[in-house]
């Protein structure tokens, strides 16, 4: 860097590429080129959100039911961990645009601490889905053995939308996609909100009843959904926390300061990206149907 | 020169300072509440359907552009960023209205026909 001085016989300020005219064209090219990307990011995210789009307004009621089993005190817990961490990384630019290399290292860690955690939670929600037998991949699920005596695969003599609190123990011997609950379509065919497209998704038509099967295969559409996005977002995730690795080696060698630090600013563009996509995430797969349950409905 | 050259242009704060970056924080912590709160109530049944979705994307929204203005400083960037920013939810929009347009207008049955 320092060699610039020598080349051209006048000041370069240290971070400067040669292609630049001066600072301000280098950070404003720079940052457009993240825009860019992001740009195609909401594009790549816009894709999934149009697919939940589409399968929700077909099947609302198999949507609100899956929904309503998501651990909604995780999603909640994360949710705040992901915005604490935004402003942590908000700070860390504010730091490195002072230069105090003390406190970016510091709020680059603790940034890493709570992507981290978010992580941690997440896995615990994947585990809970695994042993519930909620992975739309058939094989994948946690596999129970049938006890002797017992007929496997037998489904209960009651209809779906009856014993719907029941803790029953399920027999799972292929890993398969488990769901025996359709007291939601049930509730919303009482009320006479079921709409005529989901009477054909979720009806048996011999019997002109609800058909436990078929309501599951709504109910597995959203599943994979859920583990689409935020697997995806998970992924993103960890590209954010390998990018903070490479932040904290560079802010511990005091790289940035009052003249140099977009690679600071970047990478908090993708972190509060990967936010703003959570923000939008914990409503649509978390919160989509509590209203029909929360006060005992 | 040198010191010309220093002072061009980072002589305006860029951003809103630890107290502005704290209430940004504060209004994101309470629209998460907010978010939780309303949706355990049946805002269907009380004003119309689709209301709780609704209430529910508009606190998102919020959130989104407190983020985006504040915390990605895009309120103080080059009105290209504000075009990129702006235009990529417009082909947002562009995708679901065209996706749906064709989905609503099928006819009846699982995916009409």
């Amino acid at each position: 860097m320092a060699t610039h001085v020598d080349t051209h016989g006048e000041y370069h300020p240290p971070g400067l590429q040669h292609q630049f005219e001066d600072m301000k064209q280098q950070e404003e090219s720079v940052s457009i080129g993240m825009w860019m990307f992001l740009v195609q990011e909401i594009m790549f995210f816009g894709g999934l959100f149009t697919v939940y789009l589409v399968f929700r307004s077909r099947f609302p009621m198999a949507f609100a039911a899956g929904s309503n089993h998501l651990n909604v005190v995780m999603g909640f817990a994360n949710t705040l961990v992901l915005i604490v961490s935004s402003l942590t990384m908000a700070l860390t630019v504010y730091y490195a645009q002072k230069g105090n290399r003390n406190m970016q290292v510091i709020l680059i860690i603790l940034t890493m601490i709570f992507g981290a955690t978010f992580l941690g939670v997440k896995v615990v929600e994947y585990k809970e889905k695994y042993d519930d037998g909620l992975v739309p991949v058939t094989g994948l699920n946690r596999k129970v053995k049938a006890s002797a005596g017992e007929e496997h695969g037998e489904e209960p003599a009651k209809p779906c939308w009856e014993g719907a609190h029941e803790e029953h123990e399920y027999i799972n011997p292929k890993g398969e996609f488990q769901w025996h609950d359709c007291s939601l379509a049930k509730k919303a065919e009482n009320e006479g909100f079921l709409t005529p497209t989901e009477k054909i998704g979720y009806y048996n038509p011999a019997s002109g009843q609800i058909d436990a099967n078929k309501f599951r295969d709504k109910v597995r559409i959203y599943f994979w959904i859920y583990f689409a996005m935020t697997g995806l977002h998970a992924l993103h995730m960890i590209v954010g926390l390998i990018l903070m690795s490479w932040l904290l080696y560079k802010a511990w060698k005091n790289t940035f300061s009052a003249e140099y630090y977009m690679p600071v600013e970047m990478s908090g563009l993708y972190w509060h990206f990967v936010d703003i996509v959570w923000i939008f995430l914990f409503p649509l797969l978390y919160l989509l149907g509590r209203h029909f349950i929360a006060h005992g409905g | 020169m040198a010191d010309n050259h220093s002072e061009e242009h980072h002589h305006e704060e860029q951003h809103i300072g630890i107290p502005g970056y704290l209430v940004v924080f504060g209004i994101l912590v309470v629209g998460t509440i907010l978010t939780y709160t309303v949706a355990l109530n049946d805002l269907d049944s009380i004003l119309f359907h689709g209301a709780n979705t609704l209430v529910a994307l508009l606190i998102a929204f919020i959130k989104m552009s407190c983020v985006m203005l504040f915390f990605m400083h895009v309120r103080w960037s080059p009105r290209l960023v504000w075009l990129s920013a702006v235009g990529s939810f417009f082909w947002l929009a562009i995708m679901f209205a065209f996706t749906m347009q064709d989905y609503f207008t099928r006819g009846s049955g699982v995916f009409g026909g």
